[in-house]
């Protein structure tokens, strides 16, 4: 046992001890903050203006309807061309335009018709002309609009709607919005911890195998000893990041409260954190977090350090091997955004017990609300066949890695590991 | 008292009969040479002997009983054939750690670390990583990792790889200062120079058998070919005598194999009745490279894979 925790320190110690840590920690949530925002702000950015020449056959578009319409989005551009259409159709690109449609003679207010044709000589994306189809739209409402007399207070009046809000009767605090954020940033906190420490067991333990230290080490200790404690080490070292990361946001949550009630500089990224502890149970959420991630951490480390264990210096060896464990965490991944759109589907339930997704999916579903969106019996379930799965993986990754540690060479298939695990 | 003795040992893998039943008694203060081709199942045996393999048949008795790994991890120090070390971590904490693991107290490993490394100059060497070391300087750190803990028994896979001449007569001197204070060291290797120059008993494995066992002089004895060496001042045109037989002649040399039922005065006798002027005569012996090679020549040098029917 003291010679477990010596290696449990050893691992703990030399990985907090890094920079690469340190500066991991800090970074991370500021690079997670710019992912997000980053990718809406450079969608926004590259969105392209569209010219497009409107060549109306009917009469019923004026220029002032076209005008009026093009006012609301200056980006992008509908054109109205009555004469020289000829020239338009075949010069249209080194005329400036991105495309052409043309109104049929035909045309009916009343009926309009099904589609027109955009003709463009590049390729676009499938929503790249939806502005231009809103432009569109819009000029013909106003043209309907128009002939039948409503005027923009009547349009207001028959444009209104009712919208449905979910009250859950059992329990009024209940937050679908602020519980379906939370669930999406444990979801995807619990894959990424699951996939980057478990993929660092695995790289580590090949390390000590190729360096030739796991010889020596094993002539002191038990190979068990050596892996436990290194998974042990690793998942501290997990566990430390994510609870530097929880202090942080305690932290911001105090230090705004005082300047939320003075009033106006708060901005609504605050108004949220704030909204988010009043209606979600925190506490629970982090306890179970951390239970979720210990246990999910050992279920597939081990795993990964079995791999870890097999393979030789080539990483390519690795990936190839670790490819069903890692699909694993990419399916439990997908299986999560069904399941906080309905949290207590049949197919949610399931997910959150069946320990390879249970720490993900379950993870997703308990910010809706436990007992009533997760009963105390499922979540009780989940949670014994989470530590019942890693304690059996655990298990079948010893026996793979007694052997794998000590056997240079080829690289043994998945066929050959399995009969490590099961011949004495 | 014997160290330790193996008693019918034996580890089969799939493909192969890696160590198939083997003895040996090791005493105590002894400075043991286990020899053999590659793939002869050195490390086998010696995995056994360090606790990472569990033999399939066998016992293993190390000061008088059954060797149990777990607990008897600390009289045993093992310096693995390829060494490993953490490349990243500082020298002085990496000694430190691998002494814990053994059941070191961190006063006493840190203790011990100093004299060691004071001793073997490589004092300046504590906050360094293994990374910046040279090959050679990562031997001798692996040495102290692996004598540290005063264990009753040293296994040393081929320690002299990569020493240049100087490191390797500072470690061969600690070698002999150990097997003095009564530790006992197993020594693998194929250089057979230095085990005839270190070893005081040897054994000779070849696929997973062993096939010679003794004293380094006995084994000489035993495999002596009763050739000698005469050097004269003139060389005799002709010799012809029933007791020997002129295998090879150099300038003023002469070896000769002595014929069943005669002996090296007879070969005398012949050369000072013939008047011939005898500057020196002596024995010669077989060195044990010569002896490993006969025993060893005639099997395939790479081992074959078999089908074992366990």
């Amino acid at each position: 046992m003291k010679k477990i925790f010596l290696i449990i320190q050893r691992e703990f110690l030399t990985r907090v001890r890094k920079k690469t840590f340190i500066i991991g920690t800090i970074l991370f949530p500021l690079l997670y903050l710019a992912l997000i925002f980053g990718t809406g702000y450079i969608a926004e950015k590259t969105k392209e203006d569209l010219k497009v020449a409107l060549i109306d056959n009917s009469g019923l578009f004026t220029q002032n309807l076209l005008t009026e319409t093009n006012a609301g989005d200056t980006l992008n551009k509908l054109k109205l061309l009555t004469t020289d259409s000829e020239n338009i159709i075949a010069h249209f690109d080194s005329l400036g335009y991105d495309g052409y449609m043309v109104i049929p003679q035909n045309f009916d207010w009343k009926k309009g018709v099904d589609s027109i044709l955009i003709n463009t000589k590049k390729s676009f994306g499938l929503g790249a002309f939806s502005p231009i189809e809103k432009k569109l739209n819009n000029a013909w409402k106003k043209i309907r609009n128009d002939s039948l007399g409503i005027d923009t207070v009547k349009e207001k009046i028959i444009a209104k709607n009712i919208s449905l809000k979910l009250n859950n009767e059992k329990n009024k605090t209940a937050n679908a919005g602020a519980a379906t954020m939370i669930g999406y940033v444990c979801g995807f906190l619990m894959y990424l911890i699951l996939l980057l420490y478990g993929s660092q067991v695995m790289m580590g333990v090949t390390e000590e195998k190729t360096n030739r230290i796991a010889e020596v080490v094993v002539s002191s200790v038990k190979p068990f000893q050596l892996m436990i404690g290194k998974i042990v080490g690793i998942g501290m070292v997990a566990l430390t990041q994510f609870l530097i990361w929880i202090a942080c946001i305690f932290l911001i949550y105090n230090l705004t409260k005082s300047s939320e009630a003075s009033g106006g500089a708060a901005s609504s990224i605050v108004g949220d954190i704030q909204r988010i502890f009043t209606t979600v149970n925190i506490p629970l959420v982090v306890g179970c977090f951390i239970f979720y991630l210990l246990g999910g951490f050992f279920f597939y480390s081990s795993l990964y350090a079995a791999i870890g264990s097999a393979i030789n210096e080539d990483m390519r060896e690795a990936q190839s091997l670790s490819f069903p464990i890692t699909m694993l965490v990419i399916f439990s991944i997908a299986l999560m955004t069904p399941a906080i759109a309905n949290p207590s589907s049949k197919i949610a339930v399931w997910a959150s017990i069946i320990p390879f997704s249970s720490p993900i999916v379950m993870m997703a579903r308990i910010p809706f609300g436990v007992p009533n969106t997760v009963p105390w019996w499922q979540l009780g379930l989940s949670m014994v066949f989470l530590i019942v799965g890693f304690m059996l993986t655990t298990w079948f990754a010893a026996r793979i890695y007694r052997t794998g540690i000590l056997m240079y060479g080829k690289k043994p298939s998945w066929k050959e590991m399995i009969k490590w695990a099961f011949t004495k | 008292m014997n160290i330790l003795e193996l008693h019918n040992l034996k580890k089969y893998f799939a493909t192969q009969k890696a160590v198939d039943d083997i003895s040996l008694e090791i005493g105590k203060g002894k400075i043991f040479g286990l020899l053999g081709p590659n793939g002869a199942g050195k490390t086998t045996l010696i995995r056994m002997i360090t606790g990472i393999f569990y033999p399939d048949a066998g016992e293993i008795i190390l000061k008088g009983k059954k060797f149990d790994p777990e607990n008897d991890a600390q009289y045993i120090g093992y310096m693995p054939e390829e060494r490993g070390l953490y490349k990243k971590m500082k020298i002085g904490e990496q000694a430190l750690y691998l002494a814990q693991l053994k059941g070191m107290g961190k006063q006493d490993a840190m203790h011990k670390i100093k004299d060691w490394f004071k001793r073997l100059e490589m004092e300046s060497w504590w906050n360094k990583k293994v990374e910046d070391l040279s090959k050679g300087m990562g031997q001798k750190l692996q040495f102290v990792i692996t004598v540290l803990h005063e264990p009753d028994l040293i296994i040393l896979d081929e320690p002299f790889s990569g020493l240049d001449p100087i490191n390797a007569n500072l470690i061969k001197d600690e070698i002999y200062r150990l097997a003095q204070n009564g530790t006992t060291i197993i020594f693998s290797t194929h250089r057979m120079e230095q085990v005839e120059e270190i070893c005081d008993h040897i054994a000779l494995v070849n696929k997973g058998k062993k096939i010679l066992d003794g004293t380094v002089a006995d084994v000489k004895q035993n495999y002596k070919e009763n050739l000698f060496s005469v050097q004269l001042e003139g060389i005799p045109s002709t010799i012809n005598s029933a007791s020997f037989n002129l295998v090879n002649t150099y300038k003023q040399e002469l070896i000769v194999k002595i014929n069943e039922g005669y002996k090296a005065n007879d070969v005398l006798n012949y050369f000072i009745s013939n008047e011939s002027n005898i500057v020196s005569f002596k024995e010669i012996l077989p060195s044990l490279n010569d002896i490993f090679i006969k025993l060893v020549e005639g099997t395939p040098t790479a081992r074959q894979f078999e089908t074992i029917s366990a």
